[in-house]
């Protein structure tokens, strides 16, 4: 009923001090500058976040398997086409192994990262392109066979053969623990490093290539054993049931029903992990925040309470023209929340310049959501009234003929 | 019209009583020009504290307007104070960071009165008592007797049954007093009620009943032929 008029009145008030008013507001600025700085930084972060973990892999599924006895075949090559068959939703299946190695040709030797697998390994190898620009990958057959075959990148090619790509057929020595093997290319894949020319010295980048896992294991510090799997699945929706579904079938073939020899693990688990932390954080700041936010409430209430005081008469005679209790606590409680709200809109401003400041030192964007913004007034605004209103009421219970006296 | 019947009030500080008034009886009228006058402390203020409402009295009976209110909770009084009774101060209590106009409304804002409207009465009750090229000025750049006039706008404009006015004069010089007083008798004329508490005989000749004090009790009550100022010119 009052409304406009208790609005003209609390902004009169406060504009009639405006230093102390703006003193009094400082807490609540503070803490809602950091509340949106914060909340905005770490959204920007978090989304960030949830983008490169999707592009990096939301749809391949890492299984691994616990030997705790030592000698058993955790996972052995029928289990891998059994999974590829019963689960239909698998799309790629491969152990995928990596060792530090020496490859040399005839001309070259350089430092190598030799990864190992069933043929699949094309698909589920993250570092290696899938791209055949020469011959062909290895396949089940020299798999099953243990044929001493590679596959190499194109800039191995060009490293190790004085700029040729197309090496097909040529013969290079791989060396493992100062053990041998003689490996026969039968392709050539994409380059990997096409994006870094230029940035870095690829001379002294380790070259890569893929082995078949049977191949490899005809080394002695290379296990037979296969131990973890790289399964791909179409969409990210297919995680969860076919990770479960994987484990089960393993375990059950195994006979380790609830031995948790097997975990699955996807880049999404990963993402919820750094997102735990993540808000962690974000909440550790937010009760800093809180308690800035708390402070400004106990210095809106002593405001409040010397305004009382100083407009004791005041309220006396308003309460003789006609004010009742209720318009003397709603006029009270109307300045104290504009006071916060006042406070929390500048903070909002201030917050939303800081998280900029802040993003583009870190390069993210920020992420100022509406719910943020809506959390600002509804924030400021119940620490206008929680600590407004023991002011508030004060005033309203005055006597009349008290405070008409009080000088 | 103001009844009151046998109105005893006492305060009480610590072990110490005092009857501030003591069986108090008396009838206003409407249309009536009443002075209370008495030395100071003889319970001037506390009649009309409570005659406005503001105070509670400790037994007797108080019919206004032929209603009992005698007993009333706080909110009911303030309504009563807001609709029948207007207040002119002696520290003219006006409110600081509002202007003229604005202060003049404030009545008419706890009587939920639209604002065109507010406006309106408003402007009018500051034509009655001559203000009306003074209702944008804030009230630190208007003299004293200004104030007071303000004052009398204020307490007039929400047509209360009686204005009631204690020592209304006490900060104000001598012709600024009668200002005040040609403008309570001028609106006596159109038919106000008046009741002034004064301590001063010279402004008690100018109203038409002095009712007196001492101690709490009602020493006298006369009618008399007020002395009349010309009219205008304030
Ligand atoms: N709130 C109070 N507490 C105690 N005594 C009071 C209070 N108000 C007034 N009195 C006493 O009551 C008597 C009447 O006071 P008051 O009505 O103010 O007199 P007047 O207005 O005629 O000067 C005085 O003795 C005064 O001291
Ligand atoms: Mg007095």
């Amino acid at each position: 009923m009052f409304f406009k008029e208790n609005l003209k009145m609390a902004f009169d008030s406060i504009f009639a001090n405006k230093m102390r008013s703006f003193l009094t507001m400082l807490g609540i600025i503070i803490g809602i500058t950091a509340v949106i700085a914060i909340l905005s930084v770490g959204n920007g972060a978090a989304n960030q976040l949830t983008q490169t973990f999707s592009d990096l892999g939301s749809t391949s599924i890492t299984l691994s398997a616990e030997d705790e006895t030592g000698s058993q075949e955790m996972i052995t090559n029928e289990d891998i086409q059994l999974l590829k068959e019963t689960i239909p939703e698998i799309e790629y299946i491969s152990s995928d192994n990596q060792t530090r190695s020496e490859l040399s040709s005839d001309f070259e030797t350089r430092t190598a990262v030799a990864w190992y697998g069933t043929p699949d390994i094309q698909f589920t190898n993250q570092s290696m392109d899938a791209t055949v620009i020469h011959g062909r990958y290895f396949n089940q057959n020299e798999y099953d066979d243990m044929k001493n075959v590679t596959v190499i990148s194109e800039d191995t090619a060009r490293a190790l053969f004085n700029d040729r790509t197309d090496v097909v057929g040529e013969m290079i020595r791989l060396d493992v623990n100062r053990e041998q093997l003689n490996l026969q290319i039968v392709g050539v894949v994409a380059g990997a490093f096409e994006d870094l020319q230029g940035t870095f010295d690829l001379s002294q980048m380790p070259v890569m290539l893929a082995v078949p896992h049977t191949t490899m294991s005809q080394l002695s510090s290379i296990p037979s054993n296969i131990n973890s799997l790289t399964i791909q699945v179409e969409t990210t929706d297919d995680i969860e049931p076919i990770s479960n579904q994987a484990v089960r079938l393993l375990e059950i073939r195994h006979n380790s029903v609830g031995e948790n020899n097997y975990t699955a693990y996807n880049m999404l688990q990963a993402l919820d992990q750094v997102n735990n932390v993540l808000s962690l954080f974000i909440n550790f700041i937010a009760a800093v925040a809180a308690i800035a936010l708390l402070v400004g409430g106990i210095g809106v209430m002593n405001i409040m309470l010397v305004s009382v005081t100083e407009r004791t008469r005041e309220i006396g005679t308003r309460k003789a023209l006609g004010a009742t209790t209720r318009t003397i606590l709603v006029q009270f409680l109307m300045e104290s929340v504009i006071l916060s709200l006042i406070g929390g809109i500048i903070g909002l401003m201030f917050g939303i310049l800081l998280a900029n400041g802040i993003a583009s030192v870190l390069g993210i964007t920020p992420d100022i959501t509406l719910g943020a913004v809506g959390l600002v007034i509804l924030f400021s605004s119940a620490v206008g009234i929680f600590f407004g209103i023991y002011p508030a009421r004060k005033a309203a219970r005055l006597d009349p003929i008290e405070s008409l006296r009080y000088e | 019209m103001i009844e009151i019947k046998d109105i005893v009030k006492i305060y009480r500080t610590g072990s110490e009583t005092l009857t501030a008034l003591d069986h108090v009886t008396l009838t206003i009228q409407e249309g009536e020009f009443t002075s209370i006058m008495g030395p100071s402390g003889s319970g001037k203020s506390t009649l009309m504290n409570i005659l406005g409402l503001l105070d509670s009295f400790d037994s007797g009976k108080y019919f206004l307007n032929g209603k009992d209110v005698s007993d009333l909770t706080d909110d009911e009084r303030a309504a009563i104070r807001n609709k029948e009774i207007g207040f002119v101060f002696q520290s003219f209590n006006l409110m600081p960071r509002m202007n003229v106009l604005e202060n003049v409304q404030l009545p008419l804002v706890y009587a939920k009165v639209p604002m065109k409207e507010r406006k309106r009465r408003a402007e009018e009750a500051l034509k009655r008592v001559g203000l009306e090229n003074r209702m944008y000025h804030k009230t630190n750049e208007i003299s004293g007797g200004q104030k007071q006039r303000v004052a009398i706008a204020r307490a007039i404009v929400n047509n209360p049954s009686v204005l009631m006015a204690d020592e209304p004069t006490g900060n104000l010089d001598s012709k600024t007093t009668l200002d005040i007083l040609r403008i309570f008798q001028q609106l006596n004329e159109e038919g106000t009620t008046i009741v002034m508490v004064t301590h001063e005989s010279e402004m008690s000749a100018y109203t038409k009943r002095i009712i007196s004090f001492r101690d709490g009790i009602l020493q006298s009550d006369e009618l008399q032929e007020p002395k009349v100022l010309p009219k205008g010119g304030v």
